[in-house]
This record gives structure tokens, C-alpha cells and sequence, in this order.
């Protein structure tokens, strides 16, 4: 019953607040714009640079073939300026560096195709033609984009090099293995080499549907966590928590009271995004489970950061570094090469991957195991807040 | 209703202690004023008693629970009327005063009785955000009174008030003495303490000084006294002068027979006097309007 009293006198007053509206709204306008102008395939900016290692006849039957059979089509030529450049590059398997310095600058113009996907006809990737392998290797570097040697031997046999940045998955690698020869080469371009995994769902959530895991990270839990944090600051500033903490109901019923409406909140918002953009695809019952444990994890995140400040100004710091560490996973999301180690660890990860595992009917297993996590997680942070709360009430 | 032995406190537990080895006892019905000025220990204590702050040293006994042990349904018989006024901005009074009802166990009195009763009628369903800092102050002491308490805190009850309204909430006061609660008054205004309590502790740098009922206090140190005024070189002096002390005797004789008097009356010392005479020190005044 208290708790009940608790949690309509927040409702009320985060009806009467604006925090509870920004959800609101910005979960609105969030939908607009995804399903106004967020269309649901990609446009496609990956680039390959090529040298073509073998006789101007047979590219120029392989890329007749390609257009003909629809898996391409000519472009404008395109310009590229390269500038001096100094790096050096290492062979994967040989650990052989090459060392490059260029100090000259110039501008080629190179031909162009478009690799199409042959179903719908959207462009998949850029090809570019570059006429020497030094070129190749020196545009792959400059532009961050993967670079190719096509050779043919005399026997006719074709065997590909390639150049890559050093962040590539594994699962690129993989492939770059299977599609060439028993001996291929590849190499990186720069030194650094990462281990690299990567969720086959990307490749069946569609361009509009990708973005809802992020928004609902974001707009949700992460919002969860601020709003958490700016409740229990506007009650300190009034000193209501001095008032509650001198009446017979527990310290926890009012912690708990300030997440559901977090809860409620976010949920309303979550179910304005997922709703119209996902319909009946995800399973709504672990969904709502994901979402209201993730939330009340971050929630209670929030708790106890506010419980070591008297007010917002002073938590400022701390409280902007955490939420700056929980997006960082969000660069992971869209650039999958980037996807060190110690990612798996930022909170936000897991939860960015179990809500595309959720859109995706996936994998309910891995939902499912970091919700206990999740859970387990927040009842120990919300236990830490209620501690901190009745030691800190005179702050 | 309340035993304190032997209570120290420390902020940072580093040996400066806000609150040094004190201890007095409250009896039941008793309105026991904690008095001292600014930093002397006053909130420190009451902070103690109420469980806002945690127990360090000693033993304290409040409303029969021993505050070492958490227990919250100690809160069913205690009221706690805060200096600064902490209710909810966004909620009306009445919701306010309701909101603070339900958490309790035991019956509570009815938020519009409580509401007209400090004089907030017609303001009941006006956000309390919009309320001036009296009328905050004002439904901050009615919230206190909800659960009928049988020990009472009183934290600058007449803080900010205008006379008419701190007269009123000094009925209160004296009525629910009257019907045997037990206050705990804190303040620095000894003209409140004076007219309410019916024993008082002098606090100063978080020891006690003191203890005793006003009107025993004014015996043992209130001296007559008398305030004189008189023209003397064509210009109006004053002077305050002891009825039982020989030279002032001799005094007042003088300026009666070589002045005109201008007017002349007799006083008791006041609380505050003896507070000074007592500590050595003067209290501080925040309060614009007493």
C-alpha cells in the first residue's frame, strides 16, 4: 500500500515535471524520423580499391560479365588526390613489415563500378581501378577502405591480395580465406590486430529496423539512468527525502517508487518506437522482460551515483563519464570492426546485442542469461543505493 | 519520552566533535527546549534523536525504542517539523498532507483540519511550489501533526512566520502540550522558549551548560532591573540599573534627584539575558520577524 502511495505520488509529480514528456515526445519524434526518413535498405559507402594484376582483356571480360549478368554497373570516373604519406604494413602470416614513404602529391582518376546486389539491384560497393599496385596500397591507407591485387599466374590461376586496416573481423578474414585459394595473402595495413566478433543479425535486420536496438539502448536505459538521477536531485533540493526518512515506510520504498516510474516511462517509449517500426515480429514477452530489468539495472546505477552527491551540479562529472563509457558501445554497433575485448564489458553491449537478438526472434538464450546478470547486477546496486540513502540523509 | 546518555558526534569522526558527552532526559508531556545558538549542537542532537544521523557514541532512548536498532514504526509515534520547509513543489498541500498520511500505520488526523488549523484555508488544492516560504513553513509543521504524535520535534517552529501566524502556531503548541505530547523544541529564540517550554538546556560549542525550567532559571539568575531615561546636558541618556545591587541603588537615587526623568520602568531579566550571563555568549538572530 505504501509502495502503491509511493509510486502515484512520483507518477504525479513526473506528470507534472517535463522529464516525463522529453521521453515522450522525443520517443515520437524518434519514430518519425525513422519511418519518414530512415528507409529500410541501406545505401551502401564501402569502397575497394583493385589493382588488377593480369591482361586488360580478361578484366575487361570479367567486368562485361558482371554488368551483364547484373551484378554491376559503370560510374563517372572518379578523382583521387593522394598526399605524402609514411606507414607501413605487415604481412598476417610472415609478420614481414614493408615500410612506405610518399612524399610526393598527386591526383589520379580512376575507373569506377558499382557492385550491385544482383536481387535488388542496390548498390552493395564502390570498385575503383587503380593502374599500379603502389596506388592501390597508397589509397587503401589513405581512405581507410580495403585495397586488392588481382593476379594471374601462367597457368591462368587467379589468387587475390589483400590490404586491410587491421580492425577487420575475423569473420571477414574467414571469408577472405574460403573465397581464395589455400594461400592467400592477407595483409594488414596497419599493425594493430585485433580479435573481432561480430552478430550475424545485422545481416538480416533491415537498415530501418537496425537503428530501434539504439534508440531503445539510449532513449531507455541510458535516458533511465539520467532521469533517475534528476528525480532524486530535485528531491534533495526540497528535502523531501529528510521528510520521508522520518516516517514509518522503508527507505527502499522510495528508491523503488523513483524506478518504476522510470519503468513506466520507458516503456511507454520503447513500445512507441518498437511498435509501429517492428510490429509483430519480436517476442513482446521477452522484450518486456529485457527492457524492464536493463532499465531498472541502470536505474539503480543511477541511484547510487546520486547518492554520493547533494546536488546535480556537483554529480556532473561523474555522471557524464558514465554515460559517455555506456554510448562508446554504440560505435561497436555501427562499425562492427571496432569491437575490442573490453567492449563486452561496458554494460550497454550486451544490451545493444540482446534487443537485436530480441527484434530478430534470435537467440532467447543469450537474452535470457544477461537478464539474470542484469538482474542480479541491479538488485546489488539498488541494495548499495538503500545503504548509501540512509547513511547520507542529512546530505 | 526521551534519555540521552553520554552522546558524542563527530562529522568526520576525527575527534572534533560537534556534539560532546552530553546528556539530559525528557519526560512525558514535558516541552523540553534545546537552546543555543548557530553551530552550538542543536541540530546535531536533534538529527540524533530522529535517526537522520547515525548514533556514534552513547545511548539514546527515543519514545521507548533504542535508536542503535532501526525501526522504522518508531516513526508512528513521532512527529518531525523541519526548520527549512521540504514538501513536494509539484503537489498541492492537500495532496501533499495526504500523500505523507498513508505512509503512516496508525490513523491519521484529516489533511483539511491540519490545513485550516495553520491557517491555509483556501490554499489546499494550490501547489505547494507556489506557496511563499511561510505558508511552506507553515504546511512543513502541519505534516508534522499528522499522525497525532506522541513526541514531537519541533526544529524553528516560528521561523519566518509573521506575528499573527507564529502566535497561532504557538496555540498549537501549547494546546497539544495540553494534551500531553511531548515536545522537543529546538531553536535559538528564547522569547519562544520562554513562553513554551517547560524546561530548557542551554547548548554551547556541543556542551551543555545547563538545564533547568525558565522560571526556576530566572530566580537563580534574574536580577530587577530598571530602565532609566533622563535629561542630562539638554540630551535624553538611558541607562539600566540593578535594584539589588548597592552602587545601582545609590544610582538611581542620583539621577531621581538631579535629572528629569523621562520615563522609568522596572524588568525581569529575560532568557536570553541569562543565557548570556550563563555562557558568556549571544545568540544570533536569522529571523527578521519574531
Amino acid at each position: 500500500m505504501k509502495l502503491l502511495s509511493n509510486y502515484f505520488k512520483e507518477m504525479k509529480i513526473a506528470a507534472r515535471g517535463f522529464y516525463f514528456y522529453i521521453e515522450i515526445v522525443m520517443a515520437v519524434i524518434l519514430l518519425a524520423i525513422l519511418l519518414l526518413a530512415v528507409s529500410e535498405t541501406s545505401t551502401s559507402n564501402r569502397k575497394l580499391f583493385i589493382y588488377n594484376d593480369m591482361p586488360q582483356k580478361i578484366v575487361e571480360y570479367q567486368q562485361d560479365k558482371s554488368i551483364k549478368d547484373g551484378d554491376a554497373r559503370l560510374a563517372d570516373a572518379t578523382e583521387f588526390k593522394l598526399k605524402p604519406a609514411k606507414f607501413e604494413i605487415t604481412h598476417q602470416e610472415t609478420g614481414e613489415t614493408t615500410a612506405y614513404d610518399f612524399t610526393d602529391e598527386k591526383i589520379i582518376e580512376l575507373e569506377t563500378m558499382e557492385m550491385l546486389d544482383s536481387s535488388t539491384g542496390e548498390l552493395e560497393e564502390t570498385v575503383y581501378y587503380v593502374e599500379t599496385e603502389e596506388d592501390m596500397i597508397r589509397l587503401a591507407y589513405g581512405e581507410s577502405e580495403m585495397g586488392a591485387t588481382v593476379a594471374m599466374d601462367a597457368h591462368g590461376k587467379v589468387s587475390n591480395k589483400y590490404y586491410l586496416q587491421g580492425y577487420e573481423t575475423d569473420r571477414l578474414k574467414s571469408l577472405l580465406y574460403i573465397l581464395d585459394s589455400e594461400s592467400p595473402n592477407v595483409i594488414n595495413a596497419k599493425k594493430d590486430r585485433q580479435v573481432v566478433r561480430t552478430l550475424g543479425v545485422m545481416e538480416t535486420l533491415n537498415n530501418r529496423e537496425n537503428w530501434v536496438p539504439v534508440f531503445l539502448v539510449y532513449l531507455g536505459s541510458l535516458m533511465g539512468y539520467f532521469i533517475v538521477m534528476a528525480y532524486i536531485f530535485y528531491d534533495k533540493a526540497e528535502g523531501v527525502i529528510r521528510a520521508f526518512a522520518v516516517s514509518p515506510s522503508a527507505m527502499w520504498k522510495y528508491l523503488i517508487s523513483k524506478i518504476f516510474v522510470i519503468l513506466t516511462t520507458v516503456v511507454v517509449s520503447s513500445s512507441i518506437i518498437t511498435i509501429p517500426v517492428l510490429g509483430g515480429q519480436p517476442n513482446y514477452l521477452l522484450f518486456y522482460i529485457f527492457l524492464i530489468i536493463t532499465t531498472f539495472a541502470l536505474a539503480s546505477l543511477g541511484l547510487l551515483v546520486a547518492s554520493f552527491f547533494d546536488s546535480i551540479s556537483k554529480a556532473f562529472g561523474v555522471m557524464y563519464a558514465i554515460m559517455i563509457s555506456l554510448m562508446i558501445p554504440a560505435f561497436s554497433y555501427y562499425i562492427p570492426g571496432f569491437d575490442p575485448l573490453w567492449l563486452r564489458f561496458v554494460p550497454t553491449y550486451p544490451l545493444l546485442q540482446g534487443f537485436k537478438e530480441i527484434l530478430l526472434n534470435g537467440d532467447a538464450g543469450y537474452v535470457l542469461t544477461y537478464s539474470l546478470v542484469f538482474l542480479a547486477g541491479g538488485l546489488v546496486l539498488f541494495v548499495l543505493a538503500d545503504i548509501r540513502f540512509k547513511k547520507t540523509l542529512t546530505v | 519520552m526521551i534519555s540521552v546518555k553520554n552522546l558524542s558526534h563527530s562529522y568526520n569522526e576525527d575527534g572534533n566533535f560537534a556534539v560532546k558527552n552530553i546528556s539530559f532526559e525528557v519526560e512525558n508531556g514535558e516541552t523540553f527546549g534545546f537552546l543555543g545558538p548557530s553551530g552550538a549542537g542543536k541540530s546535531t542532537t536533534q538529527g540524533i534523536l530522529t535517526g537522520l544521523l547515525k548514533l556514534q557514541e552513547g545511548e539514546v532512548l527515543v519514545a521507548g525504542y533504542d535508536i542503535k536498532q532501526v525501526q522504522n514504526e518508531r516513526f508512528n509515534k513521532i512527529g518531525v517539523s523541519f526548520e527549512q520547509s521540504n514538501v513536494y513543489g509539484k503537489l498541492t498541500a492537500k495532496e501533499n498532507l495526504e500523500y505523507y498520511a498513508k505512509l503512516f500505520d496508525v490513523p491519521t488526523r484529516d489533511p483539511m483540519e491540519l490545513i485550516h488549523l495553520v491557517g491555509l484555508d483556501g490554499k489546499e488544492n494550490v501547489r505547494a511550489g507556489e506557496f511563499s516560504k511561510g505558508m511552506k513553513h507553515r504546511l512543513t509543521f502541519a505534516r508534522s501533526m499528522l499522525n497525532n504524535p506522541e513526541l514531537w520535534f519541533l526544529d524553528e517552529p516560528t521561523t519566518g512566520l509573521d506575528p499573527t501566524i507564529a502566535a497561532t502556531i504557538k496555540d498549537i503548541i501549547r494546546e497539544k502540550a495540553a494534551q500531553g505530547t511531548t515536545s522537543f523544541l529546538t531553536t535559538h529564540n528564547m522569547f519562544i522558549a520562554d513562553e513554551l517550554c517547560d524546561r530548557v538546556a542551554f547548548i554551547i560549542d556541543g556542551e551543555i551548560k545547563l538545564i533547568d525550567s525558565p522560571k526556576n532559571l530566572k530566580l537563580q539568575y534574574g536580577l530587577k532591573l530598571i530602565d532609566i531615561e533622563y535629561v542630562r546636558d539638554g540630551k535624553v541618556a538611558k541607562e539600566t540599573l540593578k535594584t539589588v545591587d548597592e552602587l545601582d541603588r545609590k544610582r538611581i537615587g542620583e539621577i531621581v534627584n538631579n535629572y528629569e526623568i523621562q520615563t522609568m520602568h522596572s524588568k525581569e531579566a529575560t532568557l536570553e539575558e541569562i543565557f548570556i550571563q550563563v555562557t558568556g555568549r549571544e545568540l544570533v538572530y536569522n529571523e527578521t520577524i519574531k
